[in-house]
């Protein structure tokens, strides 16, 4: 089932009184269990294709539509869609726990339920070594896998990720991949950005974004589906 | 010594000894998507190769493992195998820039449009080759044998190399797109 729908996506920015095109009729097809990695340079358009695919930035034309709901109006988070930017994505001075607790309860979660399924998005993540701390006290992978939790917690069937593996340690970075591709074989819809090619490993779709412009198999039919993909089990 | 099959077959006696019809198998192991082997004779020739340069000997005496059937001879490095091997290697890191350097020459000699067209290509079997490399499963455990330190350094450079070639993908996409609107006529 078609679970996110990018239809002929165009986006421009404004800055100083320039405009400059940041993608280009862009389309993409993503069906749930399957994880997507779009590959690309710095200012290639990358992270705008994440925060239009997640819904929080409307695009100029072409239409966006997550589980057949219409996402171009922007703003908000869509419902069901998790998503991990870059860096410390937002959590600074409260323990990652506390972060994961207010991500449910200011969505109306009873506090017992928003507990356990926070320690239950930790382990998932392999952050719960993480739970106590505070953000600046993690390392990067720590901080991937606690903000991987966080988005977990609200239980999305849509996972939008910005460069995972930046600044990861070498032998940290598989693990994230591993969970990565886990996930999306319990079910979920993955789409990553990143600048990293080793991030392409394992994916169902490899994907190129230069100056805006995407290639590669934008619709599942068109991927080729890997024989003996590894399951992962972290 | 050029031939490859010689250098990969004595990477693997350096590893440890071995007789010749379990080299075979190892090779076939090791080097199954490298080096394909068109008949298990090709082993036992190299083997003479090497002998014949001094890069492997025959273990005898003690050394031999203990007979149970027939006598199988067995093969060691030599000293000279061991550093001419690693010569070899550093020797060898020229391969990939040469090819890589032909491959941008024969580009460059296509008008800009059909050369995008090929990048295009390119780029396409680039993608797929990245999302077919396995993951390393790095940090979760150790290797547990010279055959997974083997596929995991393997994958590695695999994922690393692609992402250099991506980027000159990129690169590359950009000069041809100037060159072609440069030459495309003016009115």
């Amino acid at each position: 089932m078609t679970l996110l729908q990018l239809e002929r996506v165009g986006r421009r920015h404004r800055q100083d009184g320039h405009e400059r095109v940041v993608l280009r009729d862009v389309t993409l097809e993503l069906d749930a269990g399957e994880l997507a990695v779009v590959w690309g340079l710095r200012r290639s358009g990358r992270s705008t294709l994440l925060r239009v695919a997640a819904g929080i930035e409307a695009p100029d034309t072409g239409a966006v539509r997550f589980a057949g709901r219409d996402l171009a109006g922007g703003g908000a988070l869509g419902g069901g869609i998790g998503y991990c930017r870059r860096g410390r994505g937002g959590m600074e001075g409260r323990d990652v726990l506390d972060e994961l607790l207010l991500a449910q309860l200011a969505r109306g979660t009873p506090q017992p339920v928003a507990r356990s399924r926070a320690f239950s998005a930790l382990e998932r993540a392999g952050a719960e070594q993480c739970a106590a701390r505070t953000a600046r006290e993690l390392d990067t992978a720590e901080t991937v896998r606690a903000a991987i939790a966080r988005a977990l917690v609200l239980e999305p069937s849509l996972l939008v990720l910005d460069e995972p593996t930046a600044g990861v340690d070498l032998l940290a970075r598989d693990g994230i991949l591993s969970l990565l591709r886990a996930l999306a074989d319990e079910g979920a819809a993955v789409l990553i950005a990143t600048g990293e090619a080793t991030a392409l490993s394992g994916a169902d779709r490899a994907l190129s974004l230069t100056e805006g412009e995407l290639r590669g198999s934008c619709a599942p039919e068109l991927a080729t589906v890997l024989p003996l993909r590894r399951r992962a089990s972290a | 010594m050029r031939s490859p099959l010689n250098w990969a077959l004595l990477g693997l006696v350096i590893q440890r000894p071995s007789y010749g019809y379990e080299l075979v198998q190892r090779f076939e192991r090791t080097y199954a998507d490298a080096i394909e082997l068109s008949s298990p004779s090709q082993i036992y020739t190299a083997l003479d190769a090497l002998q014949r340069r001094s890069l492997v000997e025959e273990l005898c005496g003690e050394d031999a493992p203990a007979v149970v059937r027939q006598p199988k001879p067995h093969y060691r490095a030599t000293a000279e195998g061991v550093h001419g091997y690693q010569e070899w290697l550093i020797a060898h890191l020229g391969d990939e820039r040469r090819r890589s350097r032909l491959f941008a020459c024969q580009l460059a000699a296509l008008t800009p449009p059909v050369a995008l067209a090929v990048i295009e290509r390119y780029e396409q079997a680039c993608l797929l080759q990245a999302r077919g490399t396995p993951l390393a499963g790095a940090g979760e455990h150790p290797p547990d044998s010279a055959s997974e330190l083997a596929a995991r350094l393997v994958g590695e450079q695999d994922r690393l190399a692609m992402g250099a070639r991506l980027q000159w993908i990129a690169y590359a996409r950009r000069e041809l797109r100037a060159a072609t609107h440069d030459r495309a006529p003016r009115r």
